[in-house]
């Protein structure tokens, strides 16, 4: 009972104060009349009668406030009232407060959006079951660098047999198909896998069931596809009897037997997988690449037994794939790797992010010193505040608490816009994530670390926020008063502490900057790359033009009636087409070679890059001819076989000789009754960076097109007179009225490509360029307020200076040297810090050395003229100082 | 002869509100007034101090309150003892029995 009559006293104060308040005032004035007419009665005269009466009461005001302070809750109310006092404060130094939030938001934002991003791609374990035991395994070519590690179908069912430290293994690959059931004809991505993979990945079907065993091999009755959830939705309704449905996927009759969860992704990787079909699909007809040993083009997903260490499970298929080397002597030699999935899926991008991660983890760091060395710089101002205040008897706790509450808002403040500033800017990273970002989609603003930062905040607004009370607390109350009375150089200690946080922030942002000079301009040179192609002005997209519908020659005969129409349109230059289109990486197709008269085992045979074209094709891409002639277009049909090579294949192959009229044997069929021919080499053109725009060319073979059975996939490229885009609907209605069912793939201008292909390196430069800015900004106004802040405490100075006959030169060198000082310091400490932390950079640095000097010069001297800049503005205030109102002062 | 008044001893002023309250309702003025009489003048309760215990006891459910008309017809809040305010005033009483008899001993102690 009293507990509720308690609880109840104490919500009606809290929630109706003012009718509380109300009943207080009219009880005391009751109380105050009725004692006015007992003293009326006592024969008092009216007046006489009422001033005994206040006299007895002792101040109305006073008596309210004795109550109040007898009032359950009651510190809850001076809380609230010291948040209303604070507030007041806040608003009163518009200029701090917005500094303040400002920074404490950039900071707390900025870390919250980056972690969020690197906690879904790097962090967070992947969606399957017991994702630690998940492995990539990679079949490495010996003999040659820079690929992703694929594995031929009979290698892998021989690794799966033969190795024991897996639960299970399976293989997948990318793959699009042309979807024709629906009004027109579209290209949907899917993955070609091993039927075990969803078992082994443990994720069942939302609807019916996945892949059995028998579905890996050809003949198992109908062909099965497992749909996602989301073409399930958008091609199906969602219709529950989807189960039996039959699909036609490139022009072959498919039975859906299951649909995945919602959001289920395998590959994971940023462009999603819309179905699923078995590997069977790849064995059949001749020439189906799983039949071959030497065509590697799957990757392996497999689960280790448990106990089973990565490192023990290599050497288990270290062991058989050496076997299988043994084996197969006329195969190239392959080696293993095998990692995690997690990192597998992370990439290259792990060292990246972390570095970034710590960048902007300094970024708050110089933010909390900003707003640390604001509040000191306040603290001094207020001195004199709170020593009044407690020189009029309040309680230390009360001012200590009422600074608290201060330091709290602001981080509260701070907090608020934050969230804000995080929610933006993870949807900008998001945007601007580069292809090879992988779970970006996973990405959500991570709570977890918004309060981490969050706390960091209100701890160094609590902290510094305190210092005033702390300084108060040390000082003699009469020497204070004296001495804030004068003016003079209170809080010597105070400018210490604010003079070294920022030196602190000067050297930080001088890291960051270097770091983002660095990239920016590693960047640049790469912008600059000469591609060896002329990239603007030109439009491509894929056609998979399928055998059924246009048998034998007629495929090719598509593509060139494709390309007579297309010449003859207006505001087309030249157009021509190319199986293996430069910087377009699932296109390129790698084979070994032979030159004549230089025999060599098989498993010693140099690889080249080998790109089928049609006429026009170099003339179309703006790729220089050395020597020799180019492809005419008879020479397509039926003639002697040719070839076309790349300077680097004169030089690293054929040794400088020259080599018109070499013979050369590219062993490459594609067709179902090729042979690999002994190829004439024609012409020489320059290189083109086709693997990346950072890598060297590798030696390249081109071949006519239609002089090897061809293979039905190949890339248009139209160059024009105007811009590219707008020729797109125009080529859409082209192919549509040639073949209706015909999907127009991968529409990009040749521009994009160029652009795709550093994507990775403009979200590094662009990233840490943001950080970096960030962290300059915050340091200059954190500089500015140290400056001006010890420019306003020393007007009185400034004026005796002034009147005593200084120049004003004289005085502005005085503050501006300050300025430079700290400047210096701050720079040297920074120079020291980033000779070590600029080698973190050196693998993502293209065309230039960590100790870049254009860097190394521009950075400092950058950094000089700002903060000089920054300390000029007080200087010029410290000039204009008025003697006579400088010591009338306070 | 009037006794000079006295302060008041921490815990004593709830007993005497608690006390006059037997009585019947009264307002504040009233109590005070009530406390005058029954202890002869040695205790004048000022609203300083009257008011805050009012408030505090009636947050703590020994006395309730309402509004009224006092004896000239003015608006005026009453107060009146609860049953938990009767057992306080129970304890109270016990408490201070045994604290004056304490003092007592210790006074006639030689």
């Amino acid at each position: 009972m009293p507990l509720f009559v308690k609880s109840r006293s104490f919500l009606r104060n809290l929630f109706r104060s003012r009718s509380v308040e109300a009943d207080l005032d009219l009880e005391v004035h009751s109380y105050l009349e009725m004692l006015t007419e007992e003293n009326i009665r006592a024969d008092m005269a009216p007046q006489e009668a009422a001033r005994a009466a206040r006299i007895e009461l002792g101040g109305v005001e006073k008596v309210k406030e004795q109550v109040r302070e007898e009032r359950i809750g009651n510190w809850l109310h001076s809380v609230l009232s010291d948040c209303r006092y604070g507030l007041r404060q806040l608003r009163k130094n518009p200029g701090f407060t917005a500094v303040a939030v400002l920074t404490l938001s950039l900071g707390i934002g900025a870390n919250t959006a980056l972690f969020s991003v690197i906690d879904a791609v790097l962090l967070r374990p992947l969606p399957f079951h017991d994702p630690r035991r998940l492995v990539a395994v990679h079949s490495i070519d010996l003999r040659y660098s820079g690929q992703t590690g694929e594995i031929s179908y009979p290698a892998f069912l021989d690794w799966r047999r033969q190795s024991h430290s897996f639960e299970a293994m399976s293989v997948w690959t990318n793959s699009s198909f042309n979807y024709t059931g629906g009004d027109q004809a579209e290209s949907i991505r899917g993955a070609v896998v091993s039927a075990n993979l969803f078992s082994l990945l443990g994720v069942a079907p939302t609807l019916g069931r996945t892949f059995i065993e028998e579905e890996d091999r050809l003949g198992a009755g109908q062909t099965p596809v497992i749909l996602s959830y989301e073409l399930w939705q958008s091609h199906f309704g969602g219709d529950p009897n989807v189960l039996g449905r039959s699909l036609t996927l490139d022009d072959d009759k498919y039975t859906v037997v299951g649909v995945m969860p919602a959001l289920f992704q395998f590959p994971v990787q940023s462009e999603r997988v819309e179905l699923w079909i078995t590997i069977a699909h790849d064995l059949k007809g001749k020439n189906a690449p799983a039949t071959e040993r030497g065509v590697a083009y799957l990757q392996v997903i497999a689960r280790l037994k448990r106990g089973v260490e990565i490192s023990q499970a290599k050497s288990d298929i270290q062991l058989v794939q050496e076997q299988l080397n043994h084996q197969y002597p006329d195969n190239r030699p392959r080696g293993v790797a095998m990692l995690s999935e997690s990192d597998q899926i992370a990439g290259d991008m792990r060292p990246v992010l972390m570095f970034l991660l710590g960048a902007v983890g300094f970024v708050l760091l110089i933010a909390c010193a900003n707003v640390a060395s604001l509040l000191l710089a306040r603290a001094t101002v207020r001195q004199k505040e709170f020593t009044v205040r407690a020189a009029l008897g309040a309680s230390r706790s009360a001012i200590i608490r009422q600074l608290l509450v201060e330091g709290a808002l602001l981080a509260f403040l701070g907090g608020g816009m934050g969230l804000l500033f995080a929610h933006w800017a993870t949807r900008a990273l998001i945007a601007m994530a580069p292809e090879g970002l992988a779970r970006m989609s996973e990405v959500t603003l991570d709570f977890r670390v918004l309060a981490f930062t969050f706390i960091v905040a209100l701890a160094t607004g609590v902290l510094f926020g305190l210092a005033p009370a702390v300084q108060a607390a040390r000082t003699d109350l009469n020497r204070m008063l004296v001495a804030s009375g004068r003016g003079s150089g209170t809080g010597f200690e105070g400018a210490r502490l604010r003079n070294a946080l920022v030196v602190s922030q000067l050297a930080i942002a001088f890291v960051l900057l270097i770091g983002a000079g660095l990239l920016l301009h590693s960047f640049n040179r790469l912008r600059h790359v000469d591609p060896g192609f002329l990239p603007d002005h030109v439009l491509t997209f894929l056609l998979d033009v399928p055998s059924e519908r246009h048998p034998g020659a007629q495929r090719a005969g598509f593509v060139r009636a494709l390309l007579q129409s297309t010449r003859a349109l207006p505001g087309v230059k030249s157009a021509s087409a190319i199986f293996g289109l430069p910087l377009a990486d699932d296109q390129s197709a790698f084979t070994s070679l032979e030159i004549e008269g230089h025999p060599v085992p098989n498993s010693q045979r140099p690889r080249v890059a080998f790109r089928l074209i049609e006429s026009e094709y170099f003339h179309t891409m703006g790729i220089r001819l050395v020597d020799g002639r180019t492809f005419a277009p008879q020479d397509e049909q039926g003639g002697p076989p040719l070839a076309i090579v790349n300077e680097t294949f004169v030089r690293n192959l054929l040794h400088g000789d020259n080599p018109l009229g070499h013979r050369i044997k590219p062993n490459i069929s594609f067709g179902d009754n090729d042979e690999a021919a002994m190829r004439e080499i024609v012409g020489i053109v320059a290189d083109v960076r086709s693997g990346s725009i950072n890598g060297d060319a590798p030696p390249e073979v081109y071949a006519p097109q239609t002089s090897v059975d061809f293979i039905g996939e190949t890339t248009i490229v139209v160059r024009t007179a105007t811009d590219p885009n707008s020729l797109i609907p125009t080529m859409r209605s082209l192919v549509g009225s040639m073949d209706k069912e015909l999907p127009v793939r991968e529409v990009k201008t040749l521009d994009q490509y160029v652009s795709d292909s550093i994507s990775t390196q403009r979200f590094e430069a662009l990233l840490l360029g943001t950080i970096a800015a960030l962290a300059f900004i915050l340091t200059t106004i954190g500089l500015y307020g140290v400056i001006s802040y010890s420019v306003v405490q020393r007007t009185r100075e400034m004026g005796i200076r002034i009147a005593l006959g200084a120049q004003q030169q004289s005085i502005s060198f005085m503050v501006l040297s300050a300025g430079a000082v700290l400047t210096l310091i701050g720079i040297g400490t920074g120079l020291a810090a980033s000779l070590f932390a600029v080698g973190l950079l050196r693998g993502l640095l293209y065309g230039i050395q960590p100790i870049d000097p254009a860097t190394f010069i521009a950075v400092p001297l950058l950094l000089m003229a700002v903060a000089l800049l920054a300390s000029y503005i007080p200087a010029r205030r410290a000039t204009r100082v008025d003697p006579m109102v400088a010591l009338r002062y306070e | 002869m009037n006794p000079e008044p006295t302060t008041l001893l921490q815990g004593t002023l709830d007993l005497l509100i608690l006390k006059s309250l037997v009585a019947g309702e009264m307002h504040g003025l009233g109590i005070s007034r009530r406390i005058q009489q029954i202890t002869g003048g040695t205790f004048d309760v000022k609203p300083g101090s009257l008011f805050p215990a009012l408030h505090r006891m009636e947050e703590e459910g020994w006395i309730s309150s309402f509004w009224g008309d006092s004896e000239n017809n003015r608006r005026a809040k009453y107060y009146r003892l609860t049953k938990p305010g009767r057992k306080q005033l129970d304890v109270e009483t016990k408490r201070w029995g045994r604290i004056s008899w304490a003092i007592a001993q210790a006074l006639e102690a030689s």
